[in-house]
C-alpha cells in the first residue's frame, strides 16, 4: 500500500462516476432535464385529516404499543411529575440539557430544574467538551425535549443542537422525553417537511436529527423480544396539553 | 468473509443444512411470525401498493441518474468538511480504510451492522494492523463475531440459527456466568460493549440512504449501536454500496416507511437517524467523518436485464417468503446475501456463475418474492434470467426447456387439453402416492416413491427427502370439498 489513496479527489470521482455512466450506457448530467416528481400523494395525504385531540389519542396508543410509558399532562403538573419520575425510578444521577432560562420558564419548571438535589447533576453543556459523554454514561436518566411526537409510529424527533447532543439520548440508563401537544404531528413525513426547510433556510444548523420510537430493543436470540440493548432500558413521553 | 461464505458445494451445503433441524425450525416460526407482523403492519397503512409504486419509482430513478445523484452528494459531504472516496472494488475500499485506521493510529474500533463491510471482508482486513481491535456491536454480529467469526444467516436476523444455550456457551467464553435468559445475555453484552465503545477511536457503520441534496446518512436500526458508535468515537467512516441514494429527506422517509414494515413489520424502528460530521459548535459526533462509496461489481447489473437488483433496500422480506429459504437457511446460499434477493445479487457481483451458478436454481419460481418486495423487484423473473444467461454461458442448449414450457402454455390456453390433463394427472400418480385422500399437509415423507429408489433415484430423491408425491384431487373436487375434509380431520372425524 505505498500509493496514497486520496479523498475528494476529482480524478477519483470523475473516473467512478465515468465508468458507471458508461457500463450503463447512459450520458451524465440529464437528471435536470426529468427531476422526479412522486406518482401519489400518499405521504402528505396519510393520516394528515386527524384533528389534535385524534392525533393526541393516536399518539398514545402507538406509544403504549412499541412500550412507552405515555403520560399527558398540564404545564403546571409538569414539576410534579418529573420529580415524580426521578423518585419512582430511583435516580441518582439526572443529566439535563443547558437550554436557556426561558425554555424552562416556557415550560413553567425553571424554577424545579434550579432547586434540584440529586447526587449528580449533569448539564450537556460546552464546558465539557466531549466530557458530556462520560457524563451522559454516567447519569441513571436524561430528561430532554423532543422537537416533535409523531402520532402514527409513538416517535420523538430531536435534532442535535450544543444544548443537547447525540449521546444524550442514548448513554443514560432511562429517558424521558417532553413535548407539547401543539408539536404532535401525524407522521413522520410532516417532520421531514419541518427539518428539511429549516435545514435548508439556515433557520436549524445541525450535523444529526434523531428519530426515536420506544426504547432500545433486540430480537436476536430466538426472535425474543429484549429491550434496551445498546439505549435507553425504558422511555417516558410526557405531553403538555395545550392551554 | 467477503461475499463467498463456504468452500462447500452446494449440495454438501444443503446436506448439512437439512440435518440442522434447529435452524429450520427457527426459520420456519421466524417466517410465519414475521408474515403476521409485516402484513398486519402494510394494512394499517392502508394503500400498500400505493406505496410500493413510489418505492419503485424512487429506486428506479436515482439508478437511472446514479452518476448525478452521486455527485451531488459528495459535492455535499465536501461542503460539510467530509471526506468521499469512491472505491472500485472491495480491495480499494478496504485500503481506504486501512490508511485512514493507520493516519488516526486507532487502537479501538467499534461496528454497527452493515452488510457491505461484510461484503468487503473489512473486519479480517483491519484486524491485520498491529495493535488494532475491533468489536462488531450490533447483537447478533457480536454473537457471530465472538463465536469464531460464524456465518450470518439472514440479512436482517444474522443469528436465526443459534438457540439461547448455544449463544449462552459463546459468552460464557468471555466471562459470562447467568442463564440462558435472552435479556439476562442482552444485558450482559450491554455492559461489555458499553465500556468498549467509551474508549473507540474509531467507529464504522453502513448506510441504508445516503440523502444527496444535504449529504446526511440514514440509518435505521432498533438497538442503539448505530448511534452511539456516530457519537462516540472521533472518526467515523460510513461504507455504502454505490446504489444506496435518494434524491432528499422526503424520499428517504417514504423508503424508512417501506423498508421498517417490510423488515421487521414495524411502522418505525427504534432509532431512525440522519446524520453527517459534527458541526463546529456540536459537542458529541465525529470530528472527522469518511464516506467510501463502493461499486465492488454492482455496476455489472447496469444496462442489463438485472438493474432492477440495485432497487433492492435489504428489508429481508423475500427471504421471509422463501420456501426454498426456509427448508436450507441462509447458509445454505454461500453467500452473505442469502435468498432470492442473494441469488439474483451473488452472481452480478461476483461477475459470472463460477460460484454461484447453482443458485438460481434453487428455485421453485413461486413468485412470492416479487409479490413482497417493497420496491417492486420482479426477483423470480429475474432468477429465472440468470438460467437463461447462465446456459448461454455454458454454451448450454434450453430448447428441451423450451419445448416443455411451450407445451405447458399451449395445454393450459387450450380447455379441451387442459381438461384431459386434470383427467389424466390423477390417474397417472395415484400408483405413486400412498395417501388415498388428499389434503392440504404438503409434506409426505413416508409415500411410496421413497421406497422405490431404483428409479432415477438421484433425480427423484431430490423431490421425495422432503416430499413425496401427492395424489391430486379428483377434477370434480373443488376448493370447498378440501376444507370440507380438512376440517372434518382437524376434528378427528377421519383420520388425515
Ligand atoms: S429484493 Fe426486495 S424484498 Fe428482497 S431484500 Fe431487497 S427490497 Fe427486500
Amino acid at each position: 500500500m505505498a500509493e496514497v489513496l486520496k479523498a475528494n479527489d476529482p480524478k477519483n470521482r470523475e473516473d467512478f462516476l465515468d465508468a458507471i455512466a458508461k457500463k450503463a450506457n447512459r450520458p451524465r448530467h440529464e437528471l435536470k432535464n426529468d427531476p422526479l416528481k412522486l406518482l401519489n400523494d400518499l405521504p402528505e395525504t396519510t393520516l394528515a385529516d386527524k384533528t389534535p385531540a385524534e392525533l393526541l389519542d393516536l399518539a398514545k396508543k402507538n406509544s403504549e404499543l412499541i412500550h412507552v410509558d405515555f403520560k399527558t399532562v398540564k404545564a403546571d403538573q409538569l414539576a410534579a411529575n418529573l420529580t415524580k419520575f426521578i423518585e419512582e425510578k430511583e435516580i441518582k444521577s439526572l443529566m439535563l440539557p443547558s437550554f436557556a432560562a426561558d425554555k424552562w420558564a416556557d415550560f413553567e419548571i425553571l424554577d424545579w430544574k434550579d432547586e434540584l438535589e440529586l447526587e449528580h447533576l449533569y448539564f450537556w453543556d460546552e464546558a465539557n467538551g466531549r466530557d458530556n459523554l462520560i457524563n451522559a454514561d454516567k447519569s441513571d436518566a436524561a430528561i430532554g425535549f423532543a422537537d416533535y411526537l409523531l402520532a402514527e409510529s409513538g416517535t420523538i424527533t430531536a435534532a442535535t443542537v450544543k444544548e443537547q447532543g447525540r449521546g444524550f439520548h442514548f448513554l443514560p440508563t432511562h429517558y424521558l422525553a417532553i413535548v407539547p401537544q401543539s408539536k404532535i404531528l401525524p407522521r413522520m413525513r410532516q417532520a421531514i417537511d419541518r427539518y428539511d426547510e429549516a435545514l435548508k433556510q439556515d433557520k436549524l444548523k445541525t450535523s444529526n436529527i434523531n428519530f426515536i420510537s420506544g426504547p432500545s430493543n433486540s430480537g436476536d436470540i430466538e426472535m425474543v423480544l429484549i429491550v434496551g440493548v445498546h439505549g435507553p432500558l425504558d422511555m417516558t413521553y410526557v405531553v403538555i396539553e395545550d392551554r | 468473509m467477503g461475499l463467498k461464505t463456504s468452500n462447500l458445494t452446494f449440495d454438501e451445503r444443503v446436506k448439512k443444512a437439512k440435518q440442522d433441524k434447529f435452524m429450520q425450525a427457527a426459520v420456519g416460526k421466524a417466517q410465519d411470525a414475521q408474515f403476521e407482523k409485516r402484513t398486519r403492519a402494510r394494512e394499517e397503512l392502508g394503500n400498500w401498493n400505493g406505496w410500493r409504486d413510489l418505492g419503485e419509482q424512487i429506486r428506479q430513478h436515482v439508478i437511472k441518474y446514479l452518476p448525478d445523484y452521486l455527485e451531488e452528494f459528495s459535492a455535499n459531504i465536501e461542503k460539510n468538511g467530509g471526506h468521499v472516496y469512491f472505491a472500485k472494488t472491495d480491495v480499494d475500499a478496504t485500503n481506504y480504510i486501512k490508511q485512514v485506521a493507520k493516519e488516526k493510529q486507532v487502537k479501538k474500533v467499534v461496528k454497527s451492522k452493515s452488510m457491505v463491510t461484510t461484503e468487503i471482508d473489512l473486519d479480517k482486513e483491519l484486524l491485520k494492523l498491529p495493535g488494532l481491535s475491533l468489536m462488531e456491536t450490533d447483537l447478533a454480529e457480536f454473537i457471530l463475531q465472538e463465536d469464531n467469526w460464524d456465518e450470518p444467516t439472514h440479512i436482517v436476523f444474522p443469528t436465526l440459527h443459534k438457540n439461547r444455550d448455544q449463544v449462552r456457551e459463546v459468552f460464557q467464553k468471555i466471562g459470562y456466568t447467568g442463564d440462558n435468559d435472552p435479556e439476562h445475555m442482552g444485558r450482559f453484552a450491554r455492559k461489555y460493549l458499553r465500556q468498549y465503545f467509551m474508549e473507540a477511536d474509531l467507529g464504522i457503520t453502513g448506510c441504508n440512504f445516503a440523502i444527496a441534496d444535504n449529504g446526511m446518512i440514514n440509518l435505521v436500526t432498533n438497538e442503539g449501536n448505530a448511534d452511539l458508535t456516530m457519537a462516540l468515537p472521533k472518526t467515523q467512516i460510513v461504507v455504502m454500496g454505490m446504489e444506496r441514494i435518494v434524491p432528499s429527506l422526503k424520499e428517504a422517509e417514504v423508503l424508512d416507511n417501506l423498508l421498517c414494515r417490510s423488515a421487521v413489520g414495524q411502522k418505525l424502528t427504534s432509532y431512525c437517524t440522519f446524520s453527517a460530521g459534527k458541526l463546529a459548535d456540536e459537542l458529541d459526533g465525529p470530528e472527522d467523518f469518511h464516506v467510501v462509496i463502493l461499486d465492488n461489481g454492482r455496476s455489472n447489473a447496469l444496462n442489463t436485464a438485472f438493474e432492477p437488483i440495485l432497487q433492492c433496500i435489504r428489508c429481508g422480506a423475500c427471504l421471509n417468503v422463501c420456501p426454498v429459504y426456509r427448508q436450507i437457511g441462509g447458509q445454505g446460499y454461500g453467500s452473505i446475501y442469502p435468498g432470492p434477493m442473494g441469488k439474483v445479487l451473488s452472481p452480478v457481483l461476483d461477475g459470472g456463475y463460477e460460484n454461484f451458478g447453482e443458485l438460481p436454481y434453487a428455485c421453485s419460481l413461486c413468485g412470492a418474492c416479487s409479490e413482497t418486495c417493497p420496491v417492486k423487484i420482479p426477483l423470480h423473473e429475474l432468477i429465472l434470467e440468470h438460467r437463461k444467461v447462465e446456459m448461454n454461458k455454458l454454451h448450454l442448449d434450453h430448447s428441451l426447456n423450451n419445448v416443455i414450457f411451450k407445451t405447458i402454455s399451449v395445454g393450459t390456453k387450450t380447455p379441451i387439453l387442459f381438461k384431459g390433463a386434470l383427467l389424466g394427472e390423477h390417474l397417472a400418480l395415484k400408483p405413486f402416492s400412498n395417501k388415498k385422500e388428499n389434503s392440504v399437509e404438503n409434506l409426505y415423507p413416508e409415500g411410496k416413491v421413497d421406497k422405490v429408489p431404483k428409479i432415477a433415484p438421484s433425480l427423484i430423491h431430490g423431490w421425495v427427502d422432503v416430499r413425496d408425491l401427492a395424489e391430486p384431487p379428483k377434477v370434480k373436487e373443488n376448493f370447498r370439498h378440501w376444507y370440507d375434509r380438512h376440517q372434518k380431520e382437524k376434528r378427528g372425524e377421519i383420520n388425515g
